[in-house]
């Protein structure tokens, strides 16, 4: 009977549709774990046997070819904390400004997310050269830590003013009348319930910037340069990791093992700075629900 | 922590950042900007010099070579370094002076009987044109073709010679380092390769079973690199304007002199003065 056998077919073919999807599924998470899996093990196995204390924290020797990353690593948490001092504070207000205080759909407001989002579209070696012009050569700065750091605050901008805005604009909008009827002022209404509220989403913008902002090269070459010396204050020039690796990797004869192990330590830096931040904002979080 | 300890540690930090923010008590600085095939080079050479030199401090910094170049002219460096030849133009207003020379000679199996390749049969090989090695008066076997990763100094050197673009090439091996390659030869004697010439002849000397291809008529060897015959090779310059200061003009001295030909040879090239 042709009139069964047609549902029939149907179901079965749906069916098979139905479980090709999840093997597609499986098969596109087995590929990327696999090529993450590949990629830590190939980075373990070049890099592990010369990682020790002695690597860490000794000064680079012969181009990178022997001797420690130690000034490299300080360089590179110094140009961190420059860059997340100047863009945490101004991501926010911008995403708060935008959130809270502009229209919606008025004109500035427009013209700052266009800006915003123009910014995230430009190539990082562009904003390489902006830093060089701007902090380097018109700010006096020259090659410097603080320069290197400012010039990749402008650079993770866009990305955190984004997601702390669409964190901002995923609370329920109970909240503020809710906060005015209490008789909040506005302030204390941002500072007391808006931004705790919001803080994951935060959060999860200042981590994807840390990620973006340590694996930075190209804007950093041309910032806070290539010098190797122990930095004595933020004006002067250091070597970030990836400089460094990059540096080795291309420049340097025979730096390959040494760019594998330095590769590893800002893997391990990453991780390390990513849950620190993951970390203080949950315990942050429930003491404030504790206290309250 | 209460909320004025707070306040008062934020305080501390920033008067501490704004302190170290400030110039401090220096002698003599030397800028040098540019090619990042040199860069590191001049690194290793001004620790030893700063080392022996208390209150010169040398900055190096990297770049580019037009970078080098530009910088130098505008004062933004007391130095620059350039991986190449200066244009007549640039040459007009700067001073280039030639601290050692970068060499990349082709290298095949010990075993194979090839010993001289001209300019245009190793067009033929790298473009796959030619893909055996009877061709080249060898065995009968196909040619294995090592090309290094894009980027590298050689691989621009290289192709540079030969008047190809990296996209022209057909490759069966890519790799980065020049150990990579004398390995793929070692491992396959039908593989050719090229590599930086201060690498080649180290481990051609120390047993490595590689041959240095003559090419262009003239043997593959250091001295021919020196002397400006070898013909796949380029020149690593410091360049100056009329205005270099003292202490650059002393670490100038140093680096044309034979005192750094140790660290020179440390990275594959070959020393010149």
């Amino acid at each position: 009977m042709p009139s069964v056998s047609k549902p029939a077919a149907r179901r079965a073919s749906f069916r098979w549709l139905d479980r090709s999807f999840a093997v597609a599924g499986g098969m596109a998470a087995l590929v990327s774990f696999g090529l993450f899996a590949w990629l830590i093990r190939d980075l373990v196995r070049l890099g592990m046997p010369r990682i020790s204390w002695e690597f860490l924290t000794a000064e680079v020797a012969d181009a990178g070819r022997s001797g420690g990353i130690g000034p490299v690593l300080v360089s590179s948490v110094l140009i961190l904390v420059c860059c997340l001092g100047l863009a945490i504070p101004l991501g926010t207000g911008c995403a708060l400004w935008l959130a809270e205080y502009a229209r919606r759909g008025s004109v500035p407001a427009r013209l700052v997310t266009g800006g915003v989002d123009l910014l995230a579209s430009v190539p990082s070696i562009v904003f390489g050269l902006f830093g060089m012009v701007f902090f380097g050569q018109t700010l006096r700065m020259g090659f410097s830590i603080l320069s290197g750091g400012l010039t990749l605050a402008c650079m993770i901008l866009p990305m955190l003013v984004r997601t702390t805005l669409s964190a901002l604009e995923a609370l329920p909008a109970d909240l503020r009348p809710a906060a005015a009827g209490l008789g909040m002022t506005r302030s204390t209404t941002i500072a007391k319930v808006l931004l705790p509220a919001a803080l994951p989403g935060i959060v999860i913008g200042v981590t994807l910037g840390i990620g973006r902002a340590l694996s930075e090269t190209a804007a950093l070459i041309f910032t806070s340069g290539y010098s190797t010396r122990w930095p004595e204050t933020l004006s002067d020039s250091g070597r970030a990791l990836s400089v460094h690796i990059y540096d080795l990797a291309l420049n340097v004869a025979n730096g390959g093992p040494m760019a594998s192990s330095s590769a590893l330590v800002l893997l391990a830096l990453i991780l390390v700075v990513n849950s620190a931040a993951v970390t203080l904002s949950e315990r942050w979080l429930l003491k404030r629900h504790q206290t309250s | 922590m209460s909320k004025l300890q707070f306040l008062r540690n934020l305080a501390a930090l920033v008067s501490l950042t704004v302190a170290s923010c400030g110039k401090k008590e220096t002698g003599a600085v030397v800028v040098l900007t540019g090619s990042s095939t040199i860069a590191p080079v001049i690194s290793d050479v001004a620790k030893r010099y700063e080392a022996a030199n208390p209150g010169v401090r040398i900055e190096v910094q990297s770049g580019g070579s037009s970078r080098g170049i530009a910088d130098a002219l505008s004062g933004t460096a007391d130095l620059g370094m350039a991986s190449r030849a200066l244009s007549a133009d640039e040459a007009a207003k700067l001073t280039a002076h030639r601290i050692a020379a970068d060499g990349v000679c082709v290298v095949v199996h010990r075993d194979n009987p090839v010993s001289e390749l001209s300019r245009e049969q190793l067009i033929s090989i790298y473009t796959k044109k030619a893909t055996n090695w009877k061709d080249f008066g060898g065995p009968d076997a196909t040619i294995v073709v090592a090309n290094k990763a894009e980027g590298r100094s050689t691989l621009e050197v290289f192709l540079h010679y030969l008047g190809l673009d990296n996209a022209d090439v057909k490759a069966d091996v890519v790799v980065g380092e020049n150990l990579h390659v004398i390995n793929s030869v070692v491992a396959n004697p039908n593989t050719i390769g090229y590599v930086s010439i201060g690498t080649a002849a180290s481990e051609a000397k120390g047993g490595t079973p590689i041959k240095l291809v003559s090419t262009g008529g003239v043997a593959a060897t250091t001295e021919n690199v020196a002397n400006g015959t070898f013909p796949i090779t380029r020149p690593l310059n410091i360049v100056e304007d009329a205005l270099t200061s003292p202490a650059a003009k002393a670490f100038l001295d140093h680096l044309t002199s034979p005192a750094i030909n140790d660290i020179i040879q440390k990275h594959f090239f070959v020393p010149v003065n």
